[in-house]
């Protein structure tokens, strides 16, 4: 405890209070603009002082309100769509993936089989290479040889890709820990491999399928590169929406910054029920510790 | 008479028995003979378990038993279906079973570690298997509170397993196991987890068990008390051999070799390097600081010796305290070094010609230590064997 005294020294304080300020300054200032109207907004007096409206969310959410906001004249539905295009392909991707990479994973930890050890390094040799070296290879295969731009299809398929060798990296730390008895009661229980992998094993590694659900519903969810060039108007994402309705005729910021709040609740949703998954001490009880 | 008399006074009292006699009356009377033929394990270059025979009795407990690393896990797990065989078959009657999976071989199995599923409760553990044979909801839910009444577990159902202490997860273990109703179970060292009390108290219930139940079953442990007290049959193993099997009596009483002798009975037994001589009539063992005299009908065997060098085992109980100077042919001179009192008996650990010789005593009272004394042995319960190979004479 006298470690903690001893650290009593206002230059910690500052430097907390200067990294409090950096990470939560932005979503302040996001949030409050998203309050604002323009004219506040672009008025010179401090940004602090202003009368709180909810018009820049009514105008974001507009056709998929019970009612229709007086303020809006024209109803852009891109905004409100994007946001259902980014929920479907951050779901859909995140699904994929976990299914895929927990059978992977599993093969990798518990079968052998030859290029077992080269598999699994290069599992994690692909996160190695950005996503801006894949763009003009996919964008090309996409769009000539499949036709797959401007579909969930095309984009949900390099999401898996991207995000797959780091599951597998994930859940293979996850299944190691499994112990082989369990899998051998099991067995011994009357079993069959699928029940064994299913029933028994994937029920233990859920905290390892929770954050890595996590992690691949925010790489999908934040992704722009790949996004913008492979996505159509109709497919858009929030991500790339919300950088398209940057032009140089009009910013509305008030729209865009409510956009990014709207943007940022499905990952804390999604974060807080998955982490509830994430409890340590999963296997207690199984073996003599 | 009178013992059956007692029997089913005890059943009145032990709930244990009524449990078992509804297992009983569920299973049928289809419990196999288990045979192993010709059966061995390797590991790539490096062969565990040269190939071996072995027969199970049908109904028959059966111990394996043997230091660490002797290869008695690896044949339960051969058994279990948990290991390939490299060679050789194993039936069950005259069934070829060794390429089935574990779940057509009609095998329960208690594990070490108890590996229970850690995500279900303990009535969802001990029904899993019932589940995956698709019997009936009531009837698993009728099973699991009988196995679970007689083991006293019937209040933990809806626990997990991580909130229970060690005897009952390994009760839970072995509910899981007696759920299920197989014609054969397996015991992967099933109480070497457990603190000392529990693990007598574990043991006497699985005596019970093996009493009133006709099942195989077959028990690996390193503990030979738990061998002795459980097995209808032994299997002594060591460097993946099989050195003796027999019952109890027979390992103790009449040991294959220097290995068994020395593995079976608690103290273990002591071994004196001597040599054979004849004094008028008379057939001795010399030793540094000892002459003992051996018994007459041992004559025959020792005019087949080549060398008269032998090693003479003498089990710590056979030994009595001495009036005499030791000085006598049946008697030998030991020096106590440690006095361990255990109540009832003392173990002495002494010195004699720079080995360490073990000594139980009847006394009620604790024996000083670093006092020479003298004791005699009767001829009769001294055993030799081979000084080389090891083997009994």
């Amino acid at each position: 405890m006298s470690t903690t005294y001893k650290r009593q020294n206002p230059a910690f304080y500052a430097l907390i209070a200067a990294l409090i300020m950096m990470s939560l300054g932005p979503i302040i200032l996001m949030l409050s603009t998203s309050l604002q109207l323009n004219v506040d907004i672009m008025s010179d007096s401090s940004s602090f002082f202003f009368m709180p409206t909810m018009k820049n969310y009514e105008t974001v959410l507009c056709n998929v309100l019970w009612y229709t906001p007086e303020h809006v004249d024209y109803c852009n539905p891109s905004f409100a769509r994007s946001l259902g295009n980014s929920l479907i392909v951050a779901l859909v991707s995140t699904v994929i993936t976990l299914i895929v990479g927990c059978m992977a994973a599993y093969a990798l930890v518990r079968f052998r089989f030859m290029g077992r050890g080269t598999i699994s390094m290069s599992t994690l040799m692909m996160r190695m290479v950005p996503p801006a070296v894949l763009l003009v290879p996919v964008f090309g295969i996409w769009t000539f040889q499949y036709g797959l731009d401007g579909t969930f299809t095309g984009i949900v398929l390099v999401y898996v890709a991207m995000n797959l060798p780091f599951v597998i990296w994930i859940l293979q730390s996850f299944i190691i820990q499994v112990p082989i008895q369990l899998e051998e009661a099991a067995k011994m229980d009357g079993a069959s491999p699928l029940q064994v992998f299913f029933l028994v094993v994937l029920p233990v590694i859920k905290p390892g399928l929770a954050a890595a659900a996590i992690f691949t519903f925010r790489i999908a969810w934040n992704e722009f590169l790949l996004a913008n060039a492979l996505l159509d108007r109709n497919t858009r994402t929030v991500p790339v929406t919300i950088v398209n309705s940057l032009t140089e005729h009009d910013i509305d910021w008030g729209v865009i910054m409510a956009t990014g709040m709207l943007l940022a609740v499905p990952p804390i949703i999604f974060t807080f029920l998955a982490s509830k998954q994430i409890i340590t001490g999963m296997t207690a009880g199984a073996v003599k510790g | 008479m009178t013992c059956q008399k007692n029997h089913k006074q005890v059943a009145s009292v032990n709930p244990m028995y009524y449990v078992i006699d509804n297992i009983k009356s569920l299973g049928g009377d289809n419990v196999p003979e288990i045979r192993f033929d010709g059966v061995s394990k390797s590991y790539g270059e490096i062969e565990v378990l040269p190939a071996f025979d072995m027969k199970l009795n049908d109904g028959e407990f059966t111990v394996l038993v043997g230091p660490s690393g002797c290869g008695k896990s690896t044949t339960l797990r051969m058994l279990a279906g948990l290991e390939d065989l490299s060679s050789g078959q194993i039936l069950f009657d005259e069934k070829k079973i060794s390429h089935l999976e574990p779940k057509d071989r009609d095998i329960a199995m208690v594990f070490q570690d108890y590996a229970l599923y850690p995500h279900m409760n303990i009535a969802q553990n001990m029904s899993f298997a019932l589940k995956l044979q698709k019997v009936p909801k009531p009837e698993i839910k009728k099973k699991v509170e009988n196995v679970a009444e007689i083991l006293g577990i019937h209040n933990l159902l809806t626990r997990k397993p991580g909130e229970l202490s060690g005897g009952q997860r390994q009760r839970v273990a072995m509910g899981r196991a007696m759920v299920r109703d197989s014609s054969t179970f397996l015991f992967d060292e099933p109480l070497s987890n457990l603190d000392a009390k529990l693990r007598a108290k574990m043991r006497t219930e699985l005596a019970e068990m093996r009493n009133t139940l006709n099942k195989n079953m077959v028990y690996v442990t390193h503990d030979q008390v738990e061998a002795m007290t459980l097995g209808d049959r032994i299997v002594v193993m060591a460097n993946g051999l099989i050195q003796q099997q027999g019952s109890p009596e027979e390992l103790f009483k009449s040991p294959a070799n220097k290995f068994v002798a020395g593995f079976i009975g608690s103290p273990s037994m002591n071994f004196l390097d001597a040599f054979i001589v004849e004094e008028s009539g008379d057939l001795i063992a010399k030793g540094e600081g000892f002459s003992l005299k051996l018994n007459p009908d041992m004559a025959s065997i020792i005019n087949t010796l080549s060398s008269k060098d032998v090693t003479l085992g003498i089990r710590p109980s056979c030994f009595e305290l001495s009036q005499g100077n030791g000085d006598g042919v049946d008697e030998i001179k030991l020096t106590t070094v440690v006095s361990e009192y255990l109540g009832a008996q003392s173990v002495l650990v002494t010195r004699c010609c720079k080995q360490d010789v073990l000594v139980e005593v009847q006394s009620a009272s604790p024996i000083p230590g670093g006092q020479e004394m003298t004791f005699s042995v009767k001829p009769e319960d001294i055993m030799m064997f081979d000084k080389k190979s090891g083997v009994r004479l």
